[in-house]
């Protein structure tokens, strides 16, 4: 019987079909993306929180306009660390590189009058407002969320109005925060509606589209890479180094005309793959384009990256030099932060498949995963868990911040990788933490940006802090715990 | 295991190496469209300075000894609000969720509300529920006072009336495209006097304090000063050992920090002597729902930040309480007026623009004019109905007239300043993009600091207060306006 039910779930039995102990012979998929438990402590976000937040936040040159009461815009203001070239102040002066996605939150701020006659008018007004304020920004990106989703405002044809009106690229998400049952709805809705728009674009405005002259045959694009603290200038040097050009994100550190040129390359590779997988399909499918999938953590991962990516360029050779070059490089410090790490405890907490990628990234520090739990896993990604993760390992969809607890109180390892959420109560539990969501002291893909990974691992786990909180005789040692 | 003798190898990416390039298009400011640049002119907001109602009543749920907040809407309205608690206090927040999908939104909340009470009420046992109301459950149209009322049986039926009855429920409205985090606190103040303060007509010598949104620190601060006076208080939502916690495991499951304000002690402040809502704004609704409901003297504003107003919250303490402020006190007074003659030259005649709640705004800048300094622009992010009057007002008494903004949005403040001398800026983290831009120092304030470390612990109120801020602002000062070789030699 792999299901287990966790103390804390003995009233709600409908928990038992997320939360199961791996076992190879008897692979068990739980019941995941469904809707949540209400009232259950969940540790997930909305809709709205997938497509503002991950797939159109990081796109730099847009002006982000939130068509919402001023919440919903105010938390997805420069929240994220999806960092990009481009700055948010200037210091006296204007700046060719203004990242308008961090600098500037804009929002409708509707009001009980927009709620009850309709906001439309307001969210165009807004966006030209915007596109006068701000003529350096390349077009808009709106999104809608549960207030004007409710009350039905038709944003399609607003963004048509705009485009009509000031012939700026305008992108939108209709995503309200009730739609779907976590941030994964989001992505999907978000990727579609984008593909749709650029399909759009492309076919009314070709002069966009990359000339052919410009085109060379090693152009590749990289899907469901949101640049966490800087990912991309880790990554993007080593597509470089196998002969690859790589013509654009989606959607870390992009621009509004890079998105319009993803369907121009000849390979998608797509990073993240509950995120993006969707417009990679969808522009394999319109296009005609192939894709396949990588993860840049750890070094057997990257390794195997690098070689597929160029084993489809025919470029097997280029991909093992730079892999024996890197390899080498990294290995005094591999075995630096082995020594220090082997045999430690590690349960991770992320939203979907970094526990499978990480689970891989852990064993070469000979870290051992002794738990695992995906905020909006689907299916696929229990699949890719199971195969990876060994006997005996508790796996807990959509946890709540109850299980979460009983987790790491049972288990007791020696370090919880999670959000920044959840760090702290890990934290209260006397469990070293690593926000592995947004990083601490990234980048952490790649080659080098591993060694940053195993620093951090290295600093939370080695702080003498823990040794003087879980030290066992001090003067307090008569004072009663409540 | 040491790593002196022993090297890291080789450095992984450090943050030097990812420096990007500026690339510059203009030498020097362009104006933005003047038409645009009053908010009152725009329909867009461009960076606020307030976020939503919600906001404000989870935090005051929050501060609730065994409290959990339960957001009836989407899952986002408590993630994100979450997230942000995080943020500033580095702290674990606990709130629950009715996780709105379609089908809520389609045929309304009620069954997530019930199931969900139920749930959370089952495995957490807490003592008291706030219920926040959201954008999507109001304009479904979730009519919750019935609700509450059916969540309560079914908990009464499933779990007994002793356990069924204990757990009290607290319904606030807080749609949030009514008002901002700070009428959230305000509607959250007088919702829990309303459900649970009940008169005994058994005087119980207290007094009541209703905080608003300030920091633990402050909170502390706060009781520091009763406790100098020897004035019993009820705290009501006393997030001080919430959000301030021990690190001291093992800790039970499920896990409640220590502190908050008990139910009990919200129940018993229909009986004390007077209720200070020390931010007006932000409490000022319950202080004078006890006032109107059972006669308690009514106490709202100014928060006691700088010399004067914090003068005036103990001359009020003590006229209500009878007693006389001890030598202590008027040694911290007398300290920080000491430290404000020290630091004179740093700060007299310095022109400086502060934004941020109306509340802690207001008594930040009747601090900074009696520090001598200038201000030349103020702004609250929430529009309130006496914010210009009372700025115009106190700034008047020490002859300054700074440029005023009610309810306006930091894009309108950062492009008036450019056309501003201002050497200082005080206001919370999203003002780091301006200050730099401005090339002055941001001297952080307020609800959303969250990028420095340390600020919730320490207090802005009280003398001791004083002394923290004058501190930060003049080693901000001095920071930013000397050469180094003059600071070396104070």
């Amino acid at each position: 019987m792999p299901f287990v039910r966790l103390k804390c779930n003995e009233s709600i039995p409908e928990r038992d079909k997320h939360t199961y102990i791996t076992d190879c012979k008897n692979p068990l998929v739980p019941r995941c993306n469904v809707n949540t438990i209400p009232g259950d402590m969940t540790e997930r976000g909305c809709a709205f929180a997938g497509a503002r937040g991950v797939v159109g936040g990081p796109i730099t040159d847009a002006i982000q306009i939130v068509h919402a009461p001023v919440g919903c815009a105010y938390y997805t203001w420069a929240t994220r660390r999806h960092l990009s070239d481009q700055y948010a102040w200037s210091g006296p002066g204007r700046l060719d590189n203004v990242a308008f996605n961090r600098r500037y939150c804009v929002v409708t701020d509707m009001e009980e009058k927009d709620v009850v006659f309709g906001g439309s008018k307001k969210l165009l007004k807004t966006a030209l407002e915007s596109i006068k304020l701000f003529p350096e920004a390349a077009g808009v990106i709106m999104y809608t969320t549960c207030t004007s989703g409710l009350i039905g405002d038709d944003i399609g044809p607003v963004a048509k109005q705009i485009e009509q009106e000031t012939g700026r690229l305008v992108f939108f998400a209709e995503a309200p925060g009730c739609s779907g049952v976590s941030q994964s709805k989001g992505h999907h809705v978000a990727n579609r509606q984008l593909f749709g728009q650029i399909n759009e674009i492309r076919r009314k405005r070709p002069e966009l589209i990359t000339p052919e002259e410009e085109r060379t045959p090693y152009d590749i694009a990289l899907v469901g890479e949101y640049n966490m603290d800087w990912d991309l200038k880790v990554i993007l040097p080593l597509l470089e180094s196998i002969g690859m050009r790589v013509l654009g994100t989606f959607t870390g550190n992009a621009r509004m005309t890079d998105l319009v040129r993803l369907p121009d390359a000849k390979l998608n590779v797509v990073h993240c793959q509950r995120s993006a997988t969707y417009i990679a399909d969808l522009i394999k499918e319109g296009y005609d384009l192939p894709y396949v999938t990588a993860s840049f953590f750890g070094i057997q991962q990257t390794n195997k990256a690098l070689r597929r990516i160029a084993g489809h360029f025919g470029m097997e050779e280029r991909a093992e030099q730079v892999v024996a070059r890197e390899t080498a490089r990294l290995q005094p410090a591999l075995d630096w932060y082995r020594r220090r790490l082997a045999g430690k405890t590690v349960a991770i907490y992320v939203g979907g498949p970094r526990v499978w990628h990480w689970i891989k990234l852990l064993e070469e520090l000979e870290m051992r995963v002794v738990a695992g739990a995906c905020t909006f896993a689907h299916e696929d990604d229990y699949e890719k868990i199971n195969a990876r993760a060994g006997d005996g390992v508790l796996i807990i969809d959509n946890p709540n911040e109850f299980e979460l607890e009983e987790m790491l109180e049972s288990y007791r390892p020696d370090l919880f990788l999670c959000g920044l959420k959840e760090k702290y109560l890990g934290r209260k539990m006397g469990i070293p933490t690593l926000n592995s969501h947004s990083y601490e002291k990234g980048p952490y893909a790649g080659y080098v940006g591993f060694i940053n990974f195993a620093r951090d691992i290295h600093q939370a786990v080695s702080a003498p802090v823990w040794t003087l909180v879980n030290g066992k005789e001090t003067v307090f040692d008569h004072v009663e715990h409540r | 295991m040491s790593s002196i003798d022993e090297p890291i190898p080789i450095e992984g990416v450090t943050y030097r190496q990812l420096e990007i390039e500026k690339k510059p298009l203009t030498p020097g400011y362009v104006p933005r469209d003047p038409a645009l640049v009053p908010k009152a002119n725009r329909a867009a907001v461009v960076n606020p300075v307030r976020t939503c109602m919600p906001f404000g009543a989870m935090f005051a749920g929050l501060g609730m000894h065994r409290g959990l907040p339960f957001v009836q809407g989407a899952q986002g309205c408590t993630t994100y609000v979450r997230y942000t608690f995080c943020r500033i206090f580095q702290e674990p927040a606990s709130i629950a969720n009715a996780s709105f999908h379609e089908d809520a939104a389609v045929f309304g909340g009620r069954k997530n509300f019930t199931e969900g009470i139920r749930n959370l009420v089952v495995r957490y046992k807490p003592r008291v529920v706030t219920v926040v109301t959201t954008c999507s459950s109001e304009i479904i149209g979730d009519d919750m006072a019935s609700f509450v009322k059916v969540a309560k049986k079914r908990l009464v039926s499933e779990l007994g009336p002793e356990d069924g009855n204990r757990v009290r429920l607290v319904l606030v409205s807080t749609p949030s495209f009514a008002g901002s985090h700070v009428a959230g606190y305000d509607r959250a103040s007088r919702a829990f006097l309303e459900t649970l303060a009940a008169d005994h007509s058994r005087p119980n010598n207290r007094v009541n304090i209703i905080p608003g949104m300030l920091m633990p620190g402050d909170v502390r601060e706060i009781k520091h000063l009763l406790a100098e006076m020897g004035v019993a208080a009820h705290v009501l939502f006393d997030i001080s050992d919430v959000f301030d916690t021990p690190l001291m495991p093992p800790q039970t499951l499920p896990y409640y920090p220590e502190g908050g304000t008990r139910v009990e002690e919200v129940e018993d402040m229909a009986n004390s002597m007077a209720t200070f809502a020390l931010c007006p704004n932000e409490g000022g609704l319950g202080a004078r729902y006890l006032e109107q409901k059972f006669e308690i003297p009514a106490f709202a504003g100014p928060v006691p930040v700088g010399v004067r107003n914090t003068d005036l919250f103990l001359e009020r303490l003590a006229r209500v309480t009878g007693r006389e402020a001890p030598k202590t006190l008027r040694d911290e007074r007398g300290r920080l007026l000491d430290f404000m003659a020290d630091t004179l030259h740093h700060t007299m005649m310095k022109k400086v623009a502060l934004f941020g709640d109306p509340d802690l705004v207001t008594g930040l800048t009747r601090f900074v004019c009696e520090l001598g300094m200038e201000p030349v622009a103020v702004l609250s992010g929430t529009q309130t109905k006496t914010f210009a009057a009372d700025i115009e007002g106190l700034t008047g008494e020490f002859g300054h007239t700074p440029a005023v903004f009610n309810g306006s949005d930091l894009f309108e403040f950062e492009e008036t300043l450019k056309t501003m001398p201002v050497e200082v800026l005080i206001g919370n983290s999203k003002g780091a993009d301006i200050a730099r831009e401005l090339r002055i120092p941001l001297v952080r304030t307020g609800l959303f600091v969250y990028d420095r470390v340390g600020y919730q612990k320490r207090p802005v109120v009280g003398y001791r207060g004083g002394e923290r801020l004058l501190a930060d602002l003049v080693n901000a000062i001095l920071d930013s306006s000397y050469p180094e070789e003059r600071t070396q030699q104070l």
